[in-house]
């Protein structure tokens, strides 16, 4: 089990060279039945670690450009009149796909985004009073421009908390970006990804995940990140019980991905900063400068 | 406007209101017995004001209103009392701002202001009583309005059963301070006089005697004395208790000029080479035997309103304004309002002897008789002297006419005008007084210079002879007649009829006739009276220990407690125990804040790290052990495989579960010693 981990990272990393820890956060992000986030500037790569992704595990594929006038009808599908048949039939919109790259999500007005957004939440799609359910696994990656660019619609807080993790990939290390100059292409790399994994086997893993033991010293580390989020001065909002959940069940992925059976205060503090970053509110100061103060105030053990 | 506004959310809310009013009522009822009825009706109306503002009916009371209310209370005041400068004026004064506090209750300072007040009405009750039920009143009322203030706080604290507890816990906590401070706050005197209810009625005995006064003493069971002995006892047909010595007959009525003012003049006898024992008693230990048999003894009289007080014969007082008076009484320099306690010492007059001779304004005052009545007394004294008897004979024949031919009654005929002729020749009924007075008469008539004492005579031992009990019933009149060579002698004419009342008390010598009156015969009924002798008991106690507590008792109490009263020694007896309680309460909040007690790998992870720590390596907060170790692995290399090692003991012991791991690391601790492991290195690098 560990060797096909260990291959699928090594795969994705062929493609995106040199963000190892990002691609292990995306995985991870998958292997706890989250969706994905990625924020950043264009041309960093995310729709590649998207494909990537979908490639080495062997998931349909489906990318949707979001903009301003898509309708929610433009993801879930529609229901269209044939006339050979005199019925309706519904045609399946992208939703309908086992990894959905949703790209620049924030371009696309808000009642697109909740239709969305809702789909992922609910692991089902409501069309005409008919409910269906979508593939098995679905995992969302939506990518987001920095909201400093102009023409975007900001995702409010509740919409954010529905991600497991919101990373960003940045620049790629001076090695890589060299690597890229002297001619490695990505995209042949991309096309040359083999499946390391069925559908089974992912399942197989994700049920891992929940196998990881948490030591009672480990949740009481938990509890006291949660209880100085919420009660800290600097934190307007705290981690609500679902991002305390998904903290602990991101970093239990994190803990597999590493090989171990059991919970470590690391893994909680490797995936804090894409977890809790998002969820965490204050004014004037960004999420992830908070979790990491926060990393600093609260020890491992309680003294 | 915002002044309105403000003033509105600052409004009482309803059970804030409720609570003082509940304080304010608990506090006045009992203020009741001793203030005009009309202040709790005034106090009713101003609670129903406030309440109907409460429920938006009324206005708050404007200006003039409250004028009003001010003037007609006062007038009030001054009607019912006609003078200030009084104790129960200033406290009804005080009860009368408390009461009108009501009507502009409006803020939470005003409610907090009432409660401060209530907690020193509260306190003034004290004043005027001191016995248990009042002190135990006195609790409640403290619980209740601190309750009160506790409500204040707010919706949940003023529900009944939080306020009272949270209450009752705080008073409490407060009880090892009040008992440290009864005990040690000096007990300064008053720094005014206060001025006493002068115009409450005397009890006891009176300045005077006439027939049927102290028939009446004997209906009621009201304690008078409490003696407690140090030493010798005296037997029971001793124990007269003098107070007070009649020399003036009208004809009616014995009486001692002067008496009821409290003596500002009487400078006959030795009380004018005694004055005051204020200290030197150089007079009175010219007089009395320095040693000899003598009765040492504690009274405490409760309140007569009248300044005399009782001992036996001889008497001697060093307590503070206590005075001798040239008939061997004691006086006090104030009419006694309140309890009074006094040490006494007394001579037994046949041992110390008299041989004085009485001076001529001496023999005139007691050998006084109206000009006129009663004459055939008069003759039949005259009959006796001119047999030639002498003054003990005559008495001798006195006596045992009244043993042949009277009887002993509480319920004597009532006599006309010459009392003393109906009584010795045709009722032949009577009381202690009757026989008293007449046996007097008669021996002054006779030409022995004699004088009525009034006092009370018995007692009955409470809690195997731990204090003698002497109640109003004991009230007594006798005699004393002037035997030259012999000086002042008792003679007790009630002995001569009715013996058995010297010896067991007048419910043995009046069996039938004792306490008919009253309204239920509780003292026939045994149980009853061991009862009540029992609660005399507790009270008696309840007053030696509390109540009674002045300087001098507090002072040799620290003297007992701490050998020596220094300023040194009372700051210790004082701030040890309070050390001692701070320092308990730092160990129990140290205690009870460190939360559920850490894992055993963890405590010994984190002694891992104070080695590290004094290694000059410590973790940083928030630093993970995994990073930690790979930390100490680059900056102190030869630390670093031990390091990882305990590390990951440590990892498996508190993250997997696993059981062996703790005990590796406990194993790998107990060989870790970063700092002596790196001295060996340096050493060794010497070499």
């Amino acid at each position: 089990m560990q060797k096909i981990i260990s291959a699928i990272v090594a795969d994705i990393g062929k493609v995106l060279l040199g963000k190892e820890h990002q691609v292990k956060l995306a995985l991870a992000c998958l292997l706890a039945r989250g969706h994905l986030l990625i924020e950043d500037l264009p041309g960093m790569g995310k729709t590649t670690l998207a494909h990537a992704l979908a490639q080495v595990l062997g998931l349909s594929y489906k990318r949707v450009q979001f903009t301003s006038d898509m309708l929610p009808a433009d993801i879930l599908g529609v229901s269209i009149f044939e006339r050979e048949s005199g019925q309706f039939r519904f045609h399946e919109g992208p939703v309908f796909s086992q990894l959905l790259l949703a790209d620049e999500i924030n371009r696309s007005s808000p009642k697109t985004q909740s239709a969305l957004l809702e789909a992922m939440e609910e692991r089902q799609v409501s069309i005409d009073g008919e409910t269906r359910p979508l593939p098995e696994p679905f995992f969302v990656i939506a990518t987001q421009n920095p909201l400093q660019q102009s023409g975007t619609f900001v995702l409010p807080e509740s919409q954010l908390d529905r991600f497991l993790m919101r990373i960003s990939l940045g620049y790629p290390t001076r090695d890589a970006e060299r690597a890229l100059f002297q001619g490695v292409d990505p995209r042949a790399q991309l096309a040359q990804i083999k499946p390391r994994i069925n559908g089974e086997g992912l399942r197989k893993l994700q049920s891992l995940v929940g196998q990881v033991k948490a030591s009672d010293s480990l949740l009481d580390y938990l509890e006291r990140l949660v209880q100085h989020s919420r009660q800290s001065p600097e934190c307007a909002v705290g981690l609500s019980p679902r991002g305390a959940l998904a903290l602990l069940h991101a970093a239990r992925a994190w803990a597999l991905i590493h090989n171990r059976g059991h919970l470590l205060p690391e893994d909680l503090q490797a995936v804090l900063p894409s977890v809790a970053g998002h969820r965490l509110q204050s004014d004037g100061t960004d999420g992830t400068q908070l979790v990491e103060r926060m990393m600093h105030q609260v020890d491992i053990i309680a003294a | 406007m915002s002044s309105s506004v403000s003033q509105l959310q600052s409004l009482l809310p309803r059970e804030s209101l409720l609570w003082i009013f509940a304080a304010q009522l608990a506090v006045l009822l009992p203020h009741t017995m001793h203030l005009p009825v009309w202040l709790l009706g005034a106090w009713i109306i101003a609670v129903y004001w406030r309440l109907e503002v409460f429920r938006g009916r009324r206005e708050m009371p404007g200006r003039m209103a409250k004028l009003v209310a001010v003037c007609l209370v006062v007038a009030g005041l001054v009607l019912t009392y006609r003078r200030w400068f009084a104790l129960e004026p200033m406290v009804a004064l005080l009860a009368v701002s408390f009461t009108l506090k009501n009507i502009e209750l409006v803020s939470r300072r005003d409610a907090l202001l009432s409660l401060m007040l209530a907690y020193f009405l509260a306190a003034t009750l004290f004043v005027f009583e001191q016995t248990i039920p009042y002190a135990v009143y006195g609790i409640g009322c403290v619980v209740i309005i601190t309750a009160a203030l506790v409500a204040q706080q707010g919706r949940r604290s003023a529900r009944p059963g939080r306020a009272l507890g949270v209450s009752a816990k705080l008073l409490a906590q407060a009880v090892p301070v009040m008992l440290i401070l009864f005990v040690v706050i000096p007990r300064l005197g008053p720094l005014w006089a206060v001025p006493q209810n002068t115009k409450a009625a005397s009890t006891g005995i009176s300045d005077s005697m006439s027939p049927g006064d102290f028939s009446e003493l004997s209906k009621s069971d009201k304690p008078a004395l409490r003696i407690s002995f140090d030493g010798a006892v005296p037997p029971p047909e001793q124990r007269y208790w003098r107070g007070l010595v009649y020399t003036h007959f009208d004809g009616r009525r014995w009486s001692e000029p002067g008496a009821a003012d409290g003596y500002p003049s009487w400078g006959r006898g030795r009380s004018n080479r005694r004055a005051y024992n204020g200290g030197n008693g150089d007079g009175s230990e010219r007089e009395l035997p320095a040693v000899g048999p003598r009765y040492r003894y504690q009274i405490i009289q409760e309140a007569s309103h009248n300044p005399w007080l009782f001992a036996l014969a001889r008497p001697h007082s060093e307590t503070r304004g206590v005075r001798e008076t040239g008939d061997d009484t004691l006086v006090y320099r104030t009419p006694v309002g309140a309890r009074l306690a006094y040490e006494v010492r007394s001579w037994p007059r046949e041992l110390v002897g008299d041989s004085e001779g009485l001076s001529a304004s001496e023999q005139r005052r007691n050998l006084q008789l109206p000009a006129s009545g009663n004459p055939r007394a008069r003759a039949w004294a005259r009959a006796r002297f001119e047999e030639g008897l002498d003054a003990e004979e005559i008495s001798q024949a006195l006596l045992s006419l009244y043993n042949r031919s009277f009887v002993y009654t509480l319920k004597p005929p009532a006599l006309g005008a010459d009392t003393v002729d109906e009584f010795l020749f045709s009722t032949r009924q009577g009381f202690c007084e009757h026989f008293a007075s007449s046996y007097v008469f008669t021996m002054r008539a006779a030409g022995v210079p004699a004088r009525v004492v009034a006092g009370y005579q018995g007692g009955e031992w409470v809690e195997q002879q731990e204090y003698l009990l002497v109640r109003q019933y004991d009230a007594h009149a006798w005699a004393e007649i002037w035997l030259p060579g012999r000086g002042w002698v008792r003679v007790d004419p009630t002995a001569s009829v009715a013996p058995e009342r010297i010896r067991d008390g007048l419910q043995s010598a009046a069996a039938e006739e004792f306490m008919q009156d009253a309204f239920l015969p509780l003292h026939k009924i045994a149980f009853v009276t061991r009862l009540r002798l029992q609660w005399d008991m507790i009270n008696y106690r309840w007053y030696q220990t509390v109540v009674s507590f002045n300087s001098e008792r507090q002072e040799g109490l620290l003297r007992r407690l701490l050998g020596e009263v220094s300023s040194l020694r009372m700051a210790l007896f004082i701030g040890t125990p309070m050390l001692v309680a701070l320092l308990l309460l730092l160990v129990w909040l140290k205690l009870s804040s460190r939360g559920p007690a850490l894992p055993v790998a963890s405590r010994l992870y984190l002694r891992f790290c104070r080695r590290m720590a004094r290694a000059g390596l410590s973790r940083n907060p928030g630093e993970t052990p995994g990073d930690y170790a790979r930390r100490i692995e680059q900056e102190q290399p030869r630390l670093g495989p031990m390091a990882v090692r305990i590390t990951s003991a440590y990892e498996k012991a508190a993250y997997a579960g696993d059981a062996q791991a703790e005990k590796q690391l406990r194993r790998l601790l107990r060989g870790f010693w970063p700092l002596r492991l790196s001295a060996q290195a340096r050493a060794s690098a010497r070499v």
